[in-house]
């Protein structure tokens, strides 16, 4: 393996040895190892396959320390800093472990009535969470909309390292994702928190993801729901008073809380809501003062969200519908888990779509499928991220039925299911 | 023994809503005061002996100068007036109550010293109805009297949530006894609400200043522990505070990073949180100590080597 990997290391000569590469290492949930020995072993690892082609993912060892105590080590995100895919020798450029365990425990809720038991004004997260590992890889974004982000947070942290004064250069640690319903924002946001947390463990111990319910901050009384969101952000500030958590906010349909003020002189909104927008505004510039918080928002209408509000956030990233490509490649991660699963059966080796471009798509044995699929992805496009993702699920249910089926089949399935999902979405559209 | 009257149970009986007749707002009288409780008519049926034994080790902790049958001497009048200016001084800083055993300690006394403390602050701090033996022992009951019939009674919610946190407690109480066994435990943490990082309320028990002892040199359990109880009430810890709703309860305990226990979940990056209410229990061993006693100073070395397990349940509180 070492040899051939050697060779073509002589045979591609831009060997790209500068990047920075991110090597993850989850360390079992059972293991009390220490985090140095850790480090030790998954270094000799490393030493010995010193060249990998994009992402990889160890999960079998040879060495029994490792087996014992760790779940996979993975090579991650090398495709954010590089186009294409080629070989990275891990002996030059610089390597950054990060090693983690993750918290099992489920969310936790927070109250902010103390009589009211009932209402549940945000969700509690404890970062790395297992409820969000592998969302980042499952999100798939044709432009550099994750680079983007990480990028972003690591700028913010080194101003804020190097004391650079908020009052020359201000940023104010918050990001806008805004776009069409089921393009994922929300799970951009919390796969980020978590990507950050693991990016970060070696200056904040623990991450801290807090979901609000925006709608539970309006009280019934008149004139409270201002005070609400400012016992909210007391929460918050209890946290980000730890030094040691890094802490996520995040306002899911922001528009609601920060709806414009312009709206208010029509006379059609409760002045009680322009005091929420006043509130917000206000707490959110107390909050920027320190380092260890960031503020996600998303929306999906960014027009009726406050001027005030979207100036002070730094990203306002589009998050669109997936491309052919980024269908393509949702696809593709559908069908390798249906195939783990062996619901699709016999296994099928599927092309990328890079592979295909390298063999000019012509037809013959090994591509006829991934031809099938990447016109499946074609006539699929303008469905968004959460329909495609439960396509292959309707298609089953709706086609086919059979614990184990063909390739073939599925894909024919797949189809049937893409036209289908079309049609009622004519269908709708009519109605209305 | 006579059977505890109608009317002494109605009076010590620690409301959760409002006052008990010393002003106890939100904290419980202990339960070893605690007579036959209200609206479970087979309850006034049992006799004072019964419940004793149902009791367990707490029933240990009943000394004669506060028996739980004497009217006369309800416990809300012994907590009102003169420990009020030292347990304001108490709420403001973090509480501490310090336990100094005259001897060494097995480390079996220790894990019992964290199950009674988990039992108790369960039960003071409203995330169980009624003390744990008392539960337990109701719940063995009806489960005997079940049996009898041909079909099992259906189960309402509530006595489902009851059956549920007797069974995680009872596993945690097997678990702790492990894992005392495995290693030596610094420290134990109760953690109420909240997150393991940033619980609403904790109680830590330091057992760093315990010496231990093998069974034959070392004092007693029960009367450790009546120790223990005793330093509690007399600090008083429990009656001012607020009555808290339902909700989850972590333990968390250090051991030594190669115990070899596969339940409790190591957690490396723990640390004890600095915010939330806090009440720390120091016990330490004190006295004429033989030295063949397990020394201190050993394990103290390498200290770093002691890390936070973390228990997979959550313990759900609730109401009846």
């Amino acid at each position: 393996m070492d040899e051939v990997a050697g060779e073509l290391k002589q045979a591609l000569p831009n060997v790209c040895d500068s990047i920075q590469v991110h090597v993850e290492v989850l360390q079992k949930s059972n293991s009390a190892a220490k985090k140095e020995d850790i480090r030790m072993s998954v270094l000799k690892l490393l030493n010995r396959h010193n060249i990998v082609f994009g992402d990889y993912k160890w999960t079998e060892f040879d060495d029994g320390f490792l087996n014992n105590n760790v779940q996979s080590v993975s090579i991650v995100d090398t495709d954010l800093k590089l186009k294409d895919r080629q070989p990275i020798d891990l002996s030059k450029g610089s390597l950054s472990l990060h090693i983690f365990q993750l918290n099992e425990e489920g969310p936790s809720s927070e109250n902010l009535e103390e009589e009211n038991e009932d209402i549940i004004a945000a969700n509690h997260w404890v970062l790395p969470a297992a409820e969000f590992h592998g969302l980042w890889e499952s999100l798939i974004y044709e432009t550099e909309v994750k680079s983007h982000l990480l990028d972003y947070v690591t700028t913010t942290l080194l101003f804020s390292d190097k004391n650079v004064d908020s009052n020359l250069i201000s940023w104010n640690r918050v990001v806008l994702l805004h776009g069409p319903p089921g393009t994922g924002k929300t799970s951009l946001c919390k796969a980020l928190a978590q990507k950050l947390t693991i990016r970060l463990s070696y200056r904040y111990r623990y991450g801290q993801l807090i979901e609000i319910n925006s709608h539970s901050l309006f009280s019934k009384w008149f004139s409270e729901s201002g005070k609400l969101v400012t016992k909210m952000f007391q929460k918050i500030q209890e946290l980000i008073d730890d030094k040691d958590a890094l802490v996520f906010v995040l306002i899911d349909e922001v528009e609601s809380l920060t709806a414009a003020r312009s709206a208010f002189k029509a006379g059609t909104e409760p002045s009680d809501a322009i005091r929420v927008v006043n509130a917000v505004l206000t707490q959110i510039d107390q909050i920027k003062r320190y380092p260890n918080v960031v503020i996600l928002t998303t929306s999906n209408i960014t027009e009726k969200i406050d001027m005030a509000f979207v100036d002070r956030a730094d990203i306002k990233q589009y998050i669109g519908p997936p491309s052919t490509a980024a269908i393509f490649r949702i696809y593709l991660s559908c069908l390798e888990e249906l195939m783990k699963c062996q619901i699709i059966y016999p296994r099928q080796q599927l092309l990328t779509l890079r592979e295909l471009e390298m063999i000019g798509f012509v037809e013959n044995n090994v591509s006829r499928l991934s031809l099938v699929l990447k016109e499946i992805s074609r006539r699929s496009e303008g469905l968004s991220g959460r329909v495609l993702r439960k396509l292959p699920f309707l298609a089953h249910a709706l086609y086919i039925q059979s614990p184990s089926v063909t390739m073939p089949t599925f894909l024919q399935a797949l189809s049937l299911a893409v036209d289908k999902q079309f049609e009622e979405r004519s269908k709708l559209a009519d109605c209305v | 023994m006579h059977t505890p009257s109608l009317t002494a149970g109605t009076r010590l009986l620690p409301t959760r809503h409002g006052a008990c007749a010393a002003g106890n707002r939100g904290g419980r009288a202990f339960p070893y005061f605690h007579a036959a409780p209200r609206q479970r008519p087979f309850k006034s049926q049992l006799s004072a002996d019964q419940q004793m034994a149902s009791c367990g080790a707490a029933a240990a902790l009943v000394s004669p100068a506060t028996s739980p049958l004497l009217p006369e001497a309800p416990p809300g009048l012994k907590r009102s007036g003169r420990v009020m200016s030292r347990r304001s001084e108490l709420m403001v800083a973090c509480p501490v109550v310090s336990v100094v055993f005259p001897g060494a300690v097995t480390r079996e006394s220790c894990c019992l010293f964290a199950c009674e403390l988990l039992k108790h602050v369960m039960y003071q701090r409203h995330q169980l109805p009624l003390p744990y033996e008392q539960l337990a022992y109701f719940w063995r009951r009806a489960a005997k009297d079940g049996d009898g019939m041909k079909k099992p009674p259906p189960m309402d919610p509530a006595s489902k949530k009851c059956q549920q946190v007797l069974m995680e407690l009872e596993g945690v109480f097997q678990h702790l006894e492990v894992m005392f066994r495995l290693t030596l435990v610094p420290r134990v943490l109760i953690l109420l609400g909240g997150n393991v990082m940033r619980p609403k309320e904790f109680y830590e028990l330091n057992l760093e200043g315990i010496l231990e002892g093998s069974a034959e040199e070392s004092l007693k359990t029960a009367s450790c522990v009546r120790k223990l109880f005793h330093s509690l009430f007399v600090a008083d810890v429990f009656s001012e505070l607020k009555a808290l709703p339902a909700m989850g309860t972590v333990v968390m305990l250090q051991g030594h990073r190669n115990c070899g226990v596969d339940w409790f979940r190591p957690k490396l990056n723990y640390k004890v949180p600095t915010q939330g209410r806090k009440l720390t229990v120091n016990l330490s061993c004190d006295g004429d100590i033989n030295i063949s006693a397990l020394p201190a100073q050993n394990v103290t070395s390498d200290w770093e080597d002691y890390v936070w397990f973390q228990a997979p349940v959550t313990l759900k509180g609730f109401h009846e």
